[in-house]
């Protein structure tokens, strides 16, 4: 504590300056280590360490000011060499000693007060005590206490008054020395002993000088402090001039009050007045720090001021009182901390000779403290702009951000894309900072975060911590979602708040002049067998001249190609819009020539990713249904088929083709079987025959007469037999449809043995848009006996029970056919030796053969040869055989002319055979 | 797209969950330095506790755990901010003939650079604003890294810094 008491003040500042940044008692220390690194797989990693934490104990600590000087440690009154401040009173008189406590600790703690009176003096104070100095002005007040200890907070201080009365006995010129100790009430053995004061008896002039400044410590930058310097003469005498104590042009004699602005401080021009009890006052400026002095204000620079009370020998009588005061402004932008102390000093004679030399002469005053506290300040503004002045462009995101004051706009931006705007701030407060930042104003389905100036890593929580005065620069990024469009302005608000004051912020603005649709799609025919080259949409949205003509079954295929027209990857679902039951599939045409690639890609139902800009080909392929019926459209104008590709992120985006498919008109008309029969003359024979029709029109079928040679009578029934006519006409056979026509022989008698006639039955079918026509052949042969020959045949399904045909017209490899030979006795007399024989058709395999007969008495025989036979059919039957059975009527296992058959009497002779 | 995305998320976090390779050990101890004839002689005590003005020694030991080599290993102490550091007190790092210099960070381990570290301030002097580098002190220092080329399987290597308590 022992200083030399010219750097007191600035040693003042540098212990506050710590003070206030030492850490509190009870904070925890915590720290954390991490490493990051590469992996033998080439991966980034990152790790971190354990927890370590370490508590801040509580730190006692506190100064007593002004100090007093000794010779030796520790300070006692018989080492003292200066008093630390020395006043001079009129005997039985009080007395004020000004002190300041201040506790440097870290923490809350009480300083104990208590005062030493000398021993090694004249004479002790009377009714000595300490009065807590609330408005520090040097003196106790009215309503300020008296204390015996100070409780402070870390880093505060207090001002104390010790005052006392000089004993009317003493005698002038005597002294009495007294100390204030102070004792840490938290740690004992922190003690502040070396502020011992003197005061000195006098009955001489006594003037008193006391300062206070307004306001009395915690001080903001730009203020100004008010500095009040005022006294009295207290003694038993008029005080008198000091000769030539300034000299203003000339040598000036009078009292004189001077105060040195603290360093920092600037004096507030104008604002110096002043005014004493007796004498003429004289106000007065120096630039030099009290060197010299002039009296006439100075434009700048004045670093010290004072007042002359002029006046010749002992002019300035008992009671009477003299008033300075200034003020001083705090710089803006001053760093938290910085503390400003100052004193005055008066100059009088007391002993009528002239000077200011002599003990009490020379008066200080009590010394003020004002501290800067923490002033907190924010500007944000455009990026390298935080004070909001800004103008010119950059880039970011991929998008031109322009500058312009306070504000920074993107022209037009895309839906599905990020805006980023940059900025920058700037701590203005006069300590380091730290700032919570955020954003207001963005629409809904936008999404929005900061980022910091790498424009990656986001930011949680404050930003900082900030020096003052420097600058911090960090991104709002905004996705615009896909839907959203506007014309209007949209404006974001982005603001920062200072976390040592939350009602310090700034903000700044952002804006997107307006959003368009980033996502958009063309698709267009593929006429030139490349991608792009065709017309602008919507020209090449159809396909004038080319209307593929396909039959019921077949297939239509369009190329076509699709482009990304927006700004952001998409993928587009491929959908077809057709006419009832028919289908449609898309093929990929990965080389954009229009032909289905080979081998054939699988089909797909949607683009895949697209790019901006980029254009993919497919083929839709096109099935019309069997059942089509004809059509017939013009490509551009009637156009039956759509084909949409519709954006997956937006499905308000999509875009169409339209397409024309011809379908042919198809006349296929059939007339089965041929049939084949006998008959005796005269009889009748009828003959089953199907109409189908498989074109994709209705038809309407008619049969002319058909004009015997024989003069037969050829008869035709659509309704199974019920009536007979002689043509048909006006059959109405739709899609698909078919019709039984039963064709009657009627033969009349007297015809010869063997006479045949195959007659060619024609049916024509009457289409819309044209004629088929189909025809069978009937051959009918008159046989003398009285036995009757039929033969039919169906055809299955493999060697499955279901029909293929009812008459065997239709059958492929591996389908079974079953013939059917009926011989009917249809004389009046027996028959003998019948044998029904049929041969294994060409191309066929024998599958089984059976025989049934209604002639009583005897067993059906089995013959390959026609001579030998047997009781058990065959099981198999060589290509090129014929199959022979009889009816044994006498039971030798022959077929002789012995066996009869009744009239009446049947055989029927049932071959399976399967198509090779 | 989207599937790619999800998988490497659940590869990232299955290894996660794996042991890391560089384990990472931090202690302190606060410095009692006695000056006996000229003689400074330190002791180490735990540092549950400190007082402002108390001198402490943070040590990172950091070790390869694998038997394979990691390379590009940095290493961060972060100097708390009730301390400040001291300056000199990190130490470079000797591994065989080379020398590793710890780095430093004044503003929150965003950049690192050797000392002396030099801050851009505006100043606005007589209305126009001027931009000029001053010198950042240690006292401001935030972070202290070291960048080691390779780490060997099971390798240790031991860092330590000084900060005094604010």
């Amino acid at each position: 504590m022992k200083r030399f008491s010219g750097i007191l003040s600035l040693l003042l500042v540098l212990w506050l300056g710590l003070a206030i940044a030492q850490t509190p008692a009870g904070t925890s220390i915590q720290n954390q280590a991490s490493a990051t690194y590469i992996d033998s797989a080439n991966q980034p990693r990152s790790t971190t360490s354990n927890l370590v934490v370490t508590v801040v104990q509580q730190v006692y600590s506190f100064t007593i000011t002004p100090n007093s000087t000794h010779s030796g440690s520790p300070a006692t009154e018989a080492n003292l060499t200066a008093p630390g401040q020395i006043r001079t009173a009129l005997p039985g008189a009080p007395v004020y000693l000004a002190y300041t406590v201040s506790n440097t600790g870290n923490g809350s703690d009480a300083i104990l007060l208590s005062p030493a009176q000398g021993i090694a003096d004249n004479f002790d104070l009377t009714g000595v005590s300490i009065v807590r100095d609330i408005n520090c002005n040097g003196q106790p007040d009215s309503g300020e206490p008296t204390v015996t200890s100070v409780t402070l907070a870390q880093g505060a201080s207090a001002c104390i008054v010790v005052q006392g009365t000089v004993p009317a006995s003493a005698t002038n010129g005597q002294i009495a020395n007294i100390n204030l100790a102070g004792t840490s009430q938290g740690n004992s053995s922190v003690t502040d002993n070396d502020n011992w004061s003197r005061v000195i008896a006098n009955t001489a002039a006594t003037l008193t000088l006391t300062k206070s400044a307004s306001p009395t410590s915690s001080v903001t930058p730009g203020q100004n402090i008010t500095y009040t310097l005022s006294g009295s003469n207290t003694g038993g005498s008029a005080a008198g001039a000091v000769t030539s104590v300034v000299t203003l042009g000339t040598a000036r004699n009078g009292i004189l009050i001077t105060d040195v602005i603290p360093s920092g401080l600037t004096y507030v021009a104008n604002s110096l007045s002043g005014s004493a009890g007796a004498g003429t006052v004289t106000l007065i400026y120096s630039t030099n720090g009290g060197t010299s002095w002039t009296s006439t204000q100075p434009s700048s620079g004045v670093n010290a001021v004072g007042m002359l009370i002029e006046g010749s020998g002992n002019f300035f009588p008992q009671g009477a009182s003299y008033t300075l005061s200034f003020q001083a402004q705090v710089p803006a932008g001053i760093a938290s901390g910085t503390s400003y102390s100052n004193f005055a000093t008066l100059k009088f004679d007391a002993n009528s000779n002239g000077n200011a030399n002599d003990p009490g002469e020379t008066v200080t005053s009590n010394t003020t403290n004002n501290t800067v506290g923490a002033a907190y300040s924010v500007l944000v503004g455009p990026y390298q702009n935080p004070l909001g002045s800004a103008s010119g462009t950059y880039t970011a995101g991929g998008y031109t951000v322009a500058r312009s004051g306070d504000t920074q706009s993107i022209t037009s931006a895309y839906s599905g894309s990020a805006v980023i705007f940059r900025h920058t701030l700037r701590n203005t407060g006069n300590t380091t900072d730290s700032f919570n930042l955020s954003y207001l104003g963005q629409p809904a389905g936008w999404s929005c975060q900061l980022l910091a100036d790498d424009l990656s890593t986001p930011i949680s929580g404050a930003v900082g911590p900030v020096a003052a005065g420097a600058d911090y620069s960090f991104a709002l990024q905004c996705t615009i979602s896909a839907s959203y469009t506007t014309t209007s302005a949209v404006s974001l608000t982005l603001k920062a708040t200072s976390t040592g004051d939350a009602s310090k912020a700034d903000t700044t603005a952002d804006s997107v002049s307006q959003v368009v649709s980033g996502y958009s799609v063309d698709v267009a025919h593929n006429t030139d067998g490349t991608a792009g080259g065709e017309p602008v949409n919507p020209a090449n949205n159809t396909r004038p001249g080319y209307n593929p003509p396909v039959n019921p079954g077949g297939s239509a295929q369009f190329p076509f190609e699709v482009k990304n027209t927006g700004v952001n990857p998409d993928t587009y679902n491929l959908t077809a819009t057709l006419p009832a039951s028919w289908t449609a599939a898309f093929y990929p045409d990965t080389n954009c020539d229009g032909n289905m690639d080979t081998p054939q890609p699988a089909s797909v139902s949607s683009t895949g990713l697209i790019t901006a800009n980029q254009i993919r080909c497919f083929i839709a392929v096109v099935n019309v249904p069997t059942s089509a019926t004809p059509v017939d459209v013009t490509p551009g104008t009637s156009d039956n088929v759509q084909f949409t590709a519709t954006s997956t992120t937006l499905g308000s985006v999509s875009d169409t083709i339209l397409g024309a498919v011809d379908v042919n008109a198809v006349r296929t008309f059939s007339f089965t079987p041929n049939r084949s029969g006998t008959v005796t003359s005269p009889g009748t024979i009828v003959y089953t025959h199907t109409l189908s029709n498989t074109g994709n029109q209705p038809a309407t079928v008619s049969i002319p007469a058909y004009t015997s040679t024989y003069g037969w009578t050829y008869q035709y029934s659509t309704d199974g037999g019920t009536t007979w006519t002689s043509s048909v006409s006006g059959l109405s056979l739709p899609i698909g449809a078919t019709a039984n026509l039963q064709v009657r022989v009627i033969v009349p008698a007297g015809e010869p043995i063997n006479r045949s006639e195959a007659a060619t039955l024609t049916a024509t079918a009457t289409y819309a848009s044209g004629t088929a026509s189909a025809s069978v052949i009937d051959t009918t042969t008159i046989v003398g006996g009285d036995l009757r020959l039929s033969k039919s045949a169906v055809s299955y399904v493999g060697s499955t029970a279901t029909v293929r045909s009812g008459t065997a017209a239709q059958a492929f490899p591996g389908d079974e056919i079953v013939y059917t030979v009926v011989a009917e006795n249809i004389g009046t007399g027996n028959l003998t030796k019948v044998v029904v024989s049929d041969p294994l058709p060409a191309y066929t395999t024998f599958v089984s053969v059976s025989a049934t007969t209604t002639i009583p008495g005897g067993p059906v025989l089995y013959s390959t040869n026609g001579t030998t036979w047997s009781t058990t059919a065959p099981t198999n039957l060589p290509a090129g055989s014929v199959i022979y059975v009889g009816v044994d009527t006498n039971g030798d296992t022959n077929i002789t002319a012995a066996d009869t058959m009744p009239p009446s009497g049947k055989i029927t002779l049932t071959l399976r055979v399967q198509v090779q | 797209m989207t599937i790619g995305v999800l998988v490497l998320g659940v590869l990232a976090s299955g290894l996660a969950l794996a042991a890391d390779a560089v384990k990472l050990t931090l202690t302190s101890v606060r410095v009692v330095q006695e000056n006996k004839n000229g003689q400074v002689s330190e002791t180490f005590q735990p540092a549950l506790s400190v007082r402002p003005g108390d001198l402490v020694e943070w040590r990172l030991e950091a070790e390869n755990t694998t038997e394979r080599p990691l390379r590009q290993v940095v290493l961060v102490i972060p100097i708390p901010k009730e301390t400040r550091y001291l300056e000199g007190s990190a130490l470079a790092l000797e591994r065989g003939n080379t020398r590793l210099l710890p780095l430093f960070s004044y503003d929150g381990g965003q950049t690192y650079g050797l000392p002396p570290l030099k801050r851009k301030v505006k100043v606005n002097e007589n209305g126009k604003e001027l931009e000029k580098e001053v010198e950042v002190k240690p006292e401001e220092y935030t972070h202290a890294r070291w960048v080691l080329p390779e780490l060997a399987p099971k390798e240790k290597v031991l860092l330590k810094l000084r900060t005094i308590v604010r």
